[in-house]
């Protein structure tokens, strides 16, 4: 295989690779995840009458796309070859954070936001830090911030009421539409910042071989906590725009986020093990995945059999990524 | 070439004093010393376990070493990572660990010294100038004469030959001065060897002086102008490869022929 492709990529010296190739080669990596969804949604708009209606889609789109804008994130990390368990833990923190700012000290909504973003960002590079500086591994690492920000959450939040928000907030949740357009941005921009920037294509680098990337002069361990500090980001931001949708803010909101986003990002084709992936891999993903919660759901099966769907299909994606690996 | 024979009349670019490295009680290198000359191709070579891969690592930075001292031109110079070595002008080629498999070659090529644009994205965002990369790849694969059509592809899907002259010509990019290769042909086939080492001999000509460390005596006899034997993280002999023949170099190797005058 690798043999063949050499040959052929030799054949025509001089040659070089038009438009036309990247974009048959991309399709080469995603025509699986294309057809287990074409397959997928097929199943459900045969089996459920009323998952055939457009509003279906839409609102398939519109509950993917909080956990969508959070796996964002998760798919920096993981292609960076880190893991970061406690952005569901993260969200949980800004939500209740972003609450307080606005129901009790009255700030006005930006900067509530502002204040937000910049806390999520900092708890991710807390992360990051303590794990370059350490070298624990980043499921220990960041197993421990899933509890201790989850407890820091509770506390927070113990005794207060945060909810009714000012309009100019909960605009940020109104309906399917608005989550989605800010998913779509968050996408886009996660997307050009990973193919187009030095610091997003090093991701990959690291990911595929830290050792040669730090031999090349890459700055590993800064990098690491800058991949981190972005997870921690679009946690944040996650949790505003459902804050923002639900209109209060509670400690419990988030749990297992993680766990969903990182689903959602190896599902579409993204290495659990870095150093290759993409953000319209993981949207895929998450599509296939919401896809499936909902046709369940409207074919009446219950959550907590949905829950067991979903971790057959982690275990099966999984599995074919470890099986893509072993025959390259 | 006139670089064959008299290379160690000509100044050195590189020298190395007394350099050691202790593993706690476990002595990998001890008091070695090594000079290079410009534009010669010096071969480093011993038996598994000499101290031929610490050396190396010890001279670019990759480890830090117990005790020793380099100079460039010189002058004493601090390298205590890959990219004080790499601001020093020296470009090293590890084995196995020369290219990430999974980005592309132009990725891999510009990998820790990637070209931004010279506008505001690029200073802001560091947003890169695929263009400018592309066009100084071409120009250097052209010079060179390595035969790699789409640039774009991962490095993975290319052959070891392929591979070894992508990492070959990163060191004539951005090596001003010393290029340190740790056994350019260990993975490589017949044919593919010997286009690795055409390309170290080149070297030459861009203006690098080369170490290389090989286990093949052939290629010490053909390409090199001086060669230093380690054994036991010892530096046993220096010669002119001129007045060496393989079976004096095996016996320098192994222990059998004991080292007289260092060249």
């Amino acid at each position: 295989m690798t043999q063949l492709d050499s040959s052929t990529a030799v054949s025509n010296p001089g040659s070089e690779a038009g438009p036309f190739d990247v974009l048959k080669h991309n399709f080469l990596q995603i025509w699986q995840v294309l057809a287990a969804l074409a397959l997928i949604y097929g199943f459900f708009f045969i089996m459920s009458e009323p998952f055939r209606s457009f509003d279906t889609l839409l609102s398939i789109f519109g509950q993917a796309s909080i956990l969508a804008i959070l796996a964002c994130g998760t798919t920096i990390v993981l292609i960076s070859g880190g893991l970061d368990l406690s952005v569901g833990s993260i969200f949980a923190v800004v939500g209740v954070a972003v609450g307080i700012f606005m129901a009790e000290w009255g700030l006005p909504p930006f900067m509530a936001v502002g204040l937000g973003l910049l806390m999520g960002a900092a708890l991710g590079a807390l992360n990051g830090t303590i794990q370059v500086i350490t070298k624990v591994p980043a499921f220990i690492v960041t197993l421990g911030g899933l509890t201790a920000y989850k407890g820091l959450a509770e506390i927070l939040a113990s005794g207060r009421d945060l909810s009714r928000f000012p309009d100019a907030f909960t605009f940020l949740g109104t309906g399917n539409t608005t989550p989605m357009i800010i998913m779509f941005a968050v996408a886009i921009l996660t997307g050009l910042f990973l193919t187009k920037t030095r610091l997003g294509s090093r991701a990959f680098a690291i990911g595929g071989n830290e050792e040669v990337a730090r031999l090349s002069g890459v700055p590993v361990a800064k990098s690491r906590i800058y991949y981190y500090m972005l997870g921690g980001l679009l946690a944040g931001l996650a949790a505003i725009v459902e804050v923002a949708k639900l209109n209060f803010a509670m400690p419990a909101r988030g749990q297992s986020y993680e766990l969903y986003a990182i689903a959602a990002v190896v599902i579409g084709g993204t290495s659990l093990f870095g150093g290759r992936g993409g953000v319209g891999k993981t949207l895929l993903g998450m599509f296939i995945m919401q896809t499936i919660i909902v046709g369940l759901s409207y074919m009446g099966v219950g959550t907590s059999y949905q829950r067991i769907a979903i971790g057959a299909i982690i275990i099966v994606a999984v599995y074919w990524d470890v099986w893509r690996r072993s025959t390259r | 070439m006139t670089s064959q024979g008299d290379s160690a009349s000509r100044p050195a670019v590189l020298e190395a004093q007394g350099i050691s490295k202790h593993y706690g009680g476990i002595v990998a290198l001890d008091d070695v010393d090594l000079s290079l000359h410009e534009g010669e191709v010096l071969a480093v070579v011993g038996d598994n376990g000499a101290g031929k891969s610490t050396l190396i690592k010890a001279l670019t930075g990759a480890i830090s070493k117990t005790s020793g001292v380099v100079k460039f031109d010189g002058v004493e110079t601090q390298i205590d990572s890959p990219s004080d070595a790499k601001a020093a002008g020296i470009e090293t080629v590890y084995q196995d660990l020369a290219l990430v498999n999974e980005i592309s070659i132009t990725k891999n090529v510009f990998l820790g010294r990637e070209i931004v644009r010279d506008d505001w994205l690029g200073r802001w965002f560091g947003v890169l100038d695929f263009k400018k990369m592309d066009t100084e790849i071409r120009s250097l694969f052209g010079k060179l004469d390595v035969r790699i059509a789409d640039i774009y592809r991962e490095a993975e899907a290319f052959s070891g030959g392929q591979r070894q002259a992508v990492a070959l010509s990163k060191t004539v990019m951005f090596g001003k001065r010393v290029a340190i290769l740790d056994e350019p042909t260990a993975a490589l086939g017949v044919r593919e060897s010997k286009m690795a080492m055409d390309l170290v001999r080149s070297l030459k000509d861009h203006g690098l002086s080369v170490i290389m460390i090989t286990h093949n005596m052939q290629h010490v006899l053909n390409y090199c102008d001086r060669v230093m034997v380690l054994r036991l993280g010892k530096l046993v002999a220096v010669r002119n490869v001129k007045d060496v023949d393989g079976d004096t170099l095996v016996g320098l190797i192994t222990g059998a022929t004991e080292a007289g005058a260092a060249a």
